[in-house]
């Protein structure tokens, strides 16, 4: 029939075609002259020139061609301009493989077109709102990136792989952070989105949604708005503590390092105070013993000379002076000995 | 003749058309032959394929992978918490004549499937306290050691958790899946997807949670005036130690040097006592007699014995 057809295309393509189709009908029915023949004719050519166009379809960079004849999936083909069967006999789905695609969990800069696609309909607190494992309520956002890493499985092994994704990734990410403290979710947060990003590529594998997960990041992890001002005030308290710290350190530093100083001259003016103590002494000493050796050679003068030198300087210095000669008697009560002075 | 290769064409053009010998099976489905309504065949391999036309239908399936959202809703746990819990599973009808048979239709499978599992969740899940299925392992956790406040959850500390979220989903399938097998279906994974407090609860909860920080605030305050306060004793300990320190070295130093002047002073003076004492009592005389001080003095003295007699005695 094909052979049929194109000998029947020739005539009409030599000629030069008008665009006008009742000129074409017309010249067609002058041609074949019965008008039911050429009306097939017509169609006949019009199905092979669409044919053709459907025949041939582009792949552009970034992308590949999922090739189905009857239904059945045959091959798939690169970016670049390829050729199927015509009339629906072979379909091509194109499938961007290379496209990094982002699916948001618990924040707000997803469309709520988009996101009403997906059953549950409740707001996007839900989706980051969960327990952990010390029974705590804390918001979890975070965003995964995947790409579509084998068209075949994409396409043909599950049927809803956007919603799959969802339902997994937040079964997921339940599951990690069911495992946690409230205080690991908030601290911790590079360890869960590892945790999660392993866990959540071996499930996706085993459903064989056919998406490579490129990556898996944690946005800020926070509490519940109501519960939100008590973790503020821990920190405040934290920073209080650490306040009261360095106050009392500052306060340390101000005076230890005086009283060290203190200390030292302390022991410096102890040190100055024995050392005067024994040279004053050695001193002393040796002026004694410098003494002693010259009254030795001389011993009785020495003792008179030393005696009288000092009377003398003694004696002319004194206030009244009473010479007695303890034989004469009752001259005792004469004296006045409450006056002062000397004359 | 060319009227009877005429016939022939439209005859087989009507038995293409309205017969529809050919029917294609996509990559993605399954296909039951229908004879006259009755199931007579299964194709689950995709492409081309023929049927008798007129007499046998296809009705066809899918093979891949099917969604199922599950809400059992509020379910009290066995610690009598009241949560509301959000699962789902992925399904696919494994056998299609069965299917058929038992089930119809894919959205009166998901009603099926609703009541089943649904029923498997909440049976689960009220016999079952709420960690064990909110944990999966026994992984200890780094948790403020004081928190001390609304412990009557046993949960909130380390416990040991027997059953966990996985191996809890694992008995929940394990319960339905001779039930699916009657449907034609087969579950690939069933997952709990959300957990959470019901309102009521979840209030409670977050007044527990702010008790909670509250006396991790109030521990980080009566910490940082713990340290402030040891800080400060430290100080003062450090300052006693300092000033004692130093005033015993300096008491030392000036008792050795006192031993060592007195030694030095002994080794002199004893050399002759009375000489010394005869020297240093007249240096005293010196300084300590001056003109207020009166004087009766002997002419037996030695001083004046001269003053009666000049001669030698």
């Amino acid at each position: 029939m094909a052979f049929d057809n194109e000998n029947r295309e020739n005539p009409w393509k030599k000629k030069d075609a008008p665009p006008d189709i009742e000129e074409v009908v017309r010249r067609l029915k002058s041609v074949f002259g019965g008008s039911g023949a050429s009306l097939a004719i017509i169609i006949v050519v019009g199905l092979t020139v669409l044919g053709l166009f459907s025949a041939v379809y582009q792949i552009e960079t970034g992308a590949v061609g999922v090739v189905q004849r009857f239904g059945e999936y045959i091959y798939t083909v690169e970016n670049g301009l390829h050729i199927k069967l015509p009339f629906g006999i072979d379909t091509v789905t194109k499938v961007r493989n290379a496209e990094v695609v982002s699916e948001e969990f618990g924040m707000r800069t997803v469309q709520a077109g988009v996101r009403t696609q997906y059953a549950s309909g409740r707001q996007y607190q839900n989706e980051s709102l969960m327990l952990t494992g010390d029974l705590n309520c804390v918001l979890v956002p975070w965003v995964v990136q995947y790409t579509r890493s084998d068209p075949y499985k994409y396409l043909f092994k599950v049927r809803d792989v956007r919603g799959t994704l969802h339902d997994i990734s937040e079964a997921i990410m339940r599951r990690v952070v069911g495992d946690r403290s409230i205080n690991e979710v908030i601290t911790e947060r590079r360890g869960i989105a590892v945790a999660a990003k392993r866990e959540l590529q071996k499930a996706l594998d085993e459903a064989e949604t056919g998406i490579q997960v490129v990556n898996l990041e944690l946005k800020k992890t926070t509490v519940p708005e109501p519960v939100q001002p008590s973790f503020n005030e821990v920190n405040q308290a934290l920073q209080e503590k650490e306040k009261m710290i360095l106050q009392a350190n500052e306060a340390y530093y101000k005076v230890i390092p005086a009283a060290r100083g203190d200390a030292e001259r302390m022991v410096t003016d102890a040190e100055g105070y024995a050392l005067e103590r024994i040279n004053r002494a050695t001193g002393d000493a040796n002026r004694f013993i410098a003494l002693l050796r010259e009254y030795n050679k001389a011993k009785d003068v020495t003792r008179r000379r030393l005696y009288l030198e000092a009377m003398g300087e003694v004696i002319p210095r004194l206030g009244t002076k009473y010479v007695l000669d303890p034989d004469q008697q009752g001259l005792l009560p004469l004296l006045d000995l409450g006056r002062k002075g000397g004359k | 003749m060319k009227q009877i290769f005429g016939i022939i064409v439209a005859a087989l053009i009507l038995v293409v058309l309205v017969g529809q010998p050919f029917y294609t099976v996509d990559e993605r489905d399954q296909a039951l032959i229908l004879q006259f309504g009755k199931p007579v065949g299964v194709e689950t391999e995709p492409g081309l394929k023929f049927k008798l036309p007129f007499i046998q239908k296809v009705k066809t399936f899918p093979k891949i992978l099917l969604e199922w959202d599950g809400d059992p809703g509020q379910i009290p746990t066995k610690d009598k918490t009241f949560i509301s819990i959000d699962t789902f599973a992925r399904w696919r009808i494994k056998d299609p004549l069965t299917f058929f048979r038992a089930v119809r239709t894919e959205n009166a499978a998901q009603e099926k499937l609703d009541a089943i599992i649904d029923a498997a969740t909440y049976d689960y899940i009220t016999s079952h306290n709420l960690i064990e299925a909110v944990r999966t392992s026994n992984r200890s956790m780094k948790v403020e050691e004081m928190i001390s406040v609304g412990l009557p959850e046993k949960a909130r500390q380390q416990v040991e958790i027997s059953m966990g979220r996985e191996k809890m989903t694992r008995g929940i399938l394990e319960q339905i899946a001779p039930k699916m097998v009657q449907l034609g279906i087969e579950i690939e994974d069933f997952r709990i997807k959300r957990i959470n407090y019901v309102a009521e609860v979840q209030k409670k909860v977050y007044e527990r949670m702010i008790a909670e920080r509250r006396q991790i605030s109030e521990k980080f305050r009566s910490e940082g005036q713990g340290q402030s306060k040891r800080i400060e004793g430290e100080r003062q300990k450090e300052l006693r130690k300092i000033k004692s320190e130093a005033y015993r070295t300096a008491e030392e130093t000036k008792g050795t040097a006192d031993a060592e002047a007195i030694k030095i002073y002994a080794n002199a003076f004893n050399r002759d006592p009375e000489f010394y004492s005869f020297i240093n009592t007249l240096a005293i005389y010196k300084e300590s007699l001056d003109e207020s001080t009166n004087i009766i003095m002997s002419t037996k003295s030695e001083f004046f014995k001269y003053l009666k007699n000049y001669k030698k005695q």
